[in-house]
């Protein structure tokens, strides 16, 4: 075995110092060393998308990661979404509008790739939808109410984007 | 009542949870002290285990224990029969129930032969490597029809033959229906193994605590309480001393409702020998070796029908393979005998199956549960008989459906609950007019010529199905005004996502008249509730929620009577609405609900004889049998014959489950059933070689259907109220996924008549219609 | 598994039977091959350390037994191995034919089951790996060939 290894983060802008041993996923991390169990681990090999979160903004998929990958980024997960205890963010809101979600497993991996998704493209199409959410499996919904989702959300986050 | 909440599209009360990564799953649970579980599982088939050395294991740092099969003593045992078989004449069955370890024997790759705990799951793996088994590989049995061979390997050599189980069903005289029929269409009939793939894969974690005398149990099934009661019993504990929680669910499915699972045996048994609490979490990988499967039959069916395309009778001999085991008894296969029948008046019908044994992961309901495998068989035999008769595939259906005054229809056959197959009510024909009107059936014909024209190629396929929901035996719910006003409900269910936090408290807030979002449900904790049997066959809310109204009822019996006293007024005279009990015509006369409920449980005085402190009341349901569901499915597909790609452009589903309690609820079911329908028709298969081993063990290689495969649908609800519960509820949880591969198949031959296909068997890959396709040119 | 192919040594027939049954010469030229030793006539025991697209590398004991042995034309091989990643059995004929006297057309067959872990993930991409290993080790052992000649 090698030895622990240093290794520092920052998640949802909370900053923490571990020692891990290299091997360690990150997703593993997440959940059991800082116990942000809101990510999700489906397969283990990166082609669920249930473990997707935000490393320097970007949409990346945790258990294909080692934690020492991570040592000095900013990782954000489904946690840190929404702004504060009782606001949703428009994008969680607009999911449980549109009922796109039903056991809730996959949903914080979709929400994470959704975040940069409609960030570099705020009003995306139907195709451009089901395009950007290819690289997440879910088995509950049929994917049509997370299409309508993130369609309303789109329409929501809108005048954000716009100067 | 003042507010209507049953039929209304509620947003979920789960949502905010989930939403926020606050929603507690099994493998969330975190313990001070906690050990983790890794198995070792079999790499072969079939084999005998001439010695487990687990020395190297235990000595690595960071093991706390391994256990093999002789280290349970007189734990190891074989699991219960989750079902017995089915009270018909002259059935076999024999029985053959999975054990926590293989001891001398591995019959399919992935059991479990031991398992290690250890500080991390890291190190658990690691010692795993450590373990060496001795094997003596034998032959393997695969395919059913290898099962039942003279010289087949045998797997459970006490019966001497791999034959599981024979049943026999019918009624009429098929041979005399025959006889007279202007047309007999037989054909053979293969539908293939799937698996069900919850995103969460299974978990279990436990813990002992001595003081308290009480074990507690984190599980991913969809029936605690059952597995409640099963520890007990074999802990040598006390109901009361076991507490199940079934907390958020990643999926269900099917394969969660299967118990006991050997991991749900040890993992308790782990946390009371060792004192520490432990946690095994599924991989994904292991989920294709141990959590069960479905769907493998193989069908020869026979259909005798008139010139003008009427069913005489319809015979069906099947093999269904039953894998490595029985314990979930004849549920499946019993589901397809049954289901077949469809909405169609059928006057005789001779069906007879045979489950066989294979060294395969053990076959227990998959969503369907072997229903999807009777509709293709009949469908596509209807559709083989209209094209033979020159019919349209439409109107050969119009002309078969049990007409309404049918009702209530007895097949003379039993169905997986036991009782004789009846259908309680329906209304069939309007629903296939409303699919062909949706999907433009009639003006399909001339926009398929025009897109031929410009070299495309595009079919229609339309079908019906029935699926018995809703089924006994029972059911419970308590619900109680909480002191703070809201109303709390408990039932004993598991929930996968089904919504039941809110369509419960819908049913429950239509009759106290409060909000929605104040009624706060608990299903899958037996501290909650402990009684009741599980989320299954489509009957959670049909049962679970028929109690939940029960309760209600009287709950509000309960505050209007109270009131009464209360406000001195006659029960007649109170009004309950919006959280409060009021005296007609004098509003100044009022409480709210969370007073009348503290007043109903004073410290002080004396409560009222043969009155009961608080506003509460427990209520069961149980159907003396199911309710019919029913529908029709249609899509418009384009096919390319050069690559064998089938894009779906349309999907129609016209569905009736009764009266709904949430429409959006109803619609996501339905949605998500025809994508796991999808993927059963074209993408998902499990592929095994012929010494056993399953070759696709991952999201890799087994493809489930992306948001890019999975078409939008659309969708319009008739509702026919079931006559067997109060409140019209007819179950829909797996109402998606049972017709679409009939539906495919139909489809896909429309676009290419040309080739004169016949599509027999499911699923069919891109990779199999081009070999098909290949097939038929060739002819 | 069935594993199909033939390779041209630079070399004389003797030469490269000789080094076909020295296990010195083949851990050195099987790729991932970490011990190879000669346990009994015509038996050896060996560790592989092996991995296979996603599959992480593992190391697998691994049992070969020659037999039928024509020297220098032809031997019959069994082999069994065994990792935490599952278990492989297979037979193998390996021929070689002088072209010339200094040159060598080595064909072989294999057929090869896999079980366990292996088999479910590792199946897609075996063909074209164990393809690869074959040729890595024959090239492997045709340097070692010349370098012997250079001598």
């Amino acid at each position: 075995m090698t030895s622990p290894v240093e290794l520092s983060v920052r998640v949802n802008g909370a900053s923490h110092q571990r020692s891990v041993e290299p091997r360690l996923l990150l997703s593993d991390f997440l959940r059991h060393e800082l116990n942000l169990t809101g990510t999700h681990v489906g397969c283990e090999h990166g082609v669920c998308g249930a473990c997707t979160i935000l490393m320097d903004g970007e949409a990346v998929r945790s258990c294909l990661i080692f934690a020492v990958q991570a040592d000095g980024h900013e990782l954000t997960t489904v946690e840190g979404l929404a702004a504060g205890d009782d606001a949703l963010h428009p994008l969680q809101t607009a999911f449980r509008e549109a009922h796109g979600l039903q056991c809730g497993f996959c949903t914080p991996g979709f929400l994470m790739t959704l975040i940069p998704f409609l960030r570099d493209n705020p009003t995306p199409s139907d195709r451009e939808i089901r395009e950007g959410i290819s690289g997440n499996l879910c088995r509950c919904t049929g994917y049509q109410n997370i299409v309508q989702a993130v369609r309303l959300a789109a329409e929501r986050m809108a005048p954000e984007a716009t100067p | 009542m003042n507010r209507s909440y049953v039929g209304q599209s509620v947003p979920r009360n789960e949502d905010r949870r989930l939403l926020t990564g606050q929603a507690l799953f099994v493998d969330d649970v975190q313990l001070e002290g906690m050990l983790h579980v890794a198995f070792l599982r079999s790499d072969h088939a079939h084999a005998l285990i001439r010695g487990v050395d687990v020395s190297a294991a235990l000595a690595r740092p960071g093991v706390a224990a391994v256990y093999t099969a002789e280290d349970l003593g007189d734990y190891w045992r074989p699991g219960p029969l989750l079902v017995p078989p089915p009270p018909v004449e002259g059935l076999t069955f024999n029985e053959a129930t999975q054990v926590p370890l293989a001891k001398e024997k591995v019959f399919h790759v992935g059991e479990p032969i031991a398992l290690v705990v250890a500080e991390s799951r890291y190190v658990a793996e690691d010692a795993l490597a450590d373990i060496l088994v001795d094997f003596e590989p034998l032959g393997a049995v695969v395919d059913p029809e290898a099962a039942l061979a003279p010289d087949a390997p045998i797997l459970h050599t006490q019966f001497g033959t791999n034959l599981a189980a024979h049943v026999v069903q019918g009624h009429g005289d098929y041979e005399q229906a025959k006889a007279e029929a202007d047309l007999v269409i037989s054909r053979r009939f293969l539908y293939d193994r799937g698996a069900a793939c919850a995103l969460e894969n299974r978990a279990v974690a436990a813990r002992w605590d001595p003081k308290a005398e009480e074990l507690t149990v984190w599980d991913t099934t969809q029936a605690p309480i059952p597995i409640r009661n099963g520890l007990a019993r074999m802990l040598g504990l006390l109901e009361s001393q076991v507490h199940v929680v079934a907390p958020f669910v990643g999926g269900g499915f099917g394969p969660k409702i299967m118990m006991f699972y050997p991991e749900e045996v040890l993992i308790p048994w782990v946390a009371m020998k060792l004192g520490q609490p432990v946690k095994w979490t599924e991989d994904r990988q292991e989920n294709f070796y141990a959590t069960t499967q479905e769907r493998g039959q193989v069908h020869d069916a026979e259909i005798a029908v008139t010139q003008d395309g009427r069913i005489l009778g319809v015979r069906d001999f099947f093999l269904h393979d039953t894998g490595a085991y029985d314990s979930y008894g004849l549920t499946v296969p019993i589901n397809s005998q049954c289901t077949l029948l469809g909405p169609y008046s059928v006057p005789s019908y001779h069906s007879e199956f045979k489950a066989v044994f294979t060294n395969k992961i053990t076959v227990t309901p998959v969503r369907g549960a072997g229903r999807q495998h009777g509709v293709f068989v009949m469908e596509r035999l209807l559709d083989l008989a209209a094209r033979a008769l020159g019919m349209d595939p439409a109107e050969i259906r119009r002309r078969n459906y049990l007409g309404n005054e049918a009702f209530p229809y007895n097949h003379q056959i039993i169905f997986q609950d036991f009782s004789p197959l009846f259908y309680d009510s329906g209304d069939y024909l309007p629903a296939l007019e409303t699919a062909l009107e949706t999907i433009g059936y009639d003006s399909f014909r001339e926009e398929q010529r025009r897109m031929r024209e410009a070299g495309r190629h595009i079919g229609v396929g339309v079908v019906s199905y029935i699926e018995g929901t809703g089924i006994g035996p029972y059911e419970g719910a308590r619900v109680t005004i909480d002191p703070s006003g809201r109303v709390r409900v408990a039932t004993g269910l598991g929930t996968q996502g089904q919504g039941h936090y809110t369509a419960f408290a819908q049913v429950v807030a239509e009759v106290l008249d409060v909000d929605v979002e104040q009624v706060h449900v608990t299903t899958g904790d037996t501290r909650e509730f402990g009684w009741g049997t599980g989320t299954f066959a489509s009957r959670g809310a049909v049962v679970a929620g028929s109690a939940c109204h029960a309760a209600a009822q009287a709950v509000r019996e309960k505050i209007l009577a109270m009131a009464g006293r209360v406000l001195e007024a006659v029960e007649e005279q109170i009004e309950l609405s919006d959280g409060h009990v009021r005296v007609r015509g004098a509003p100044e006369r009022s409480l709210s609900l969370g007073e009348l409920a503290r007043m109903a449980n004073p410290l002080r005085g004396a409560v009222k004889p043969g009155t009961e402190p608080g506003l509460e009341a427990t209520a069961y349901f149980g159907p003396d049998r199911g309710s019919t569901a029913s529908g029709v499915h249609a899509m418009i597909v384009e096919v390319d014959p050069e690559t064998a790609m089938v894009e779906i452009k349309r999907y129609v589903v016209v569905h009736d489950c009764g009266r709904l309690i949430n429409p959006m609820i109803v619609e996501g079911q339905v949605q998500g059933g025809v994508a796991q329908g999808i993927g059963n028709a074209f993408y998902e298969k499990l592929i095994f070689d012929d010494s056993g081993q399953l070759l696709n063990a991952s999201f890799m290689d087994y493809l489930l259907p992306t948001a890019l495969d999975v078409p939008r649908v659309e969708m319009a609800h008739r509702e026919t109220p079931a006559p067997m519960n109060p409140l019209g509820l007819k179950g829909v949880g797996e109402a998606g996924c049972i017709p679409t591969g009939a539906a495919f198949a139909q489809a896909v031959e429309d676009a290419l008549p040309e080739y004169g296909l016949e599509i027999l068997e499911i699923p069919l890959s891109p990779n199999r219609l081009f070999s098909l396709l290949e097939d038929a040119h060739d002819h | 598994m069935t594993i199909d192919g033939e390779y041209t040594f630079r070399a004389p027939r003797e030469t490269v039977w000789e080094l076909l049954q020295d296990p010195d010469v083949l851990v050195k030229a099987l790729p991932g091959a970490k011990k190879l030793e000669r346990i009994g006539e015509d038996r050896f025991d060996g560790i592989m350390r092996v991995g296979v697209g996603p599959v992480t590398a593992a190391e697998w004991s691994v049992n070969v037994q020659l037999k039928d042995l024509v020297p220098p034309e032809s031997y019959a091989m069994q082999m069994e191995g065994k990792s935490p990643l599952g278990f492989t059995r297979g037979t193998g004929t390996v021929t070689l034919v002088a072209e010339d006297e200094a040159t060598t057309r080595m064909h072989y067959h294999g057929d090869v089951q896999l079980g366990g872990k292996i088999a479910g993930v590792g199946q897609r991409l075996l063909d074209q790996v164990a393809k690869l290993l074959a040729r890595q080790g024959l090239e492997a052992l045709n340097r070692e060939v010349e370098a012997r000649l250079a001598r």
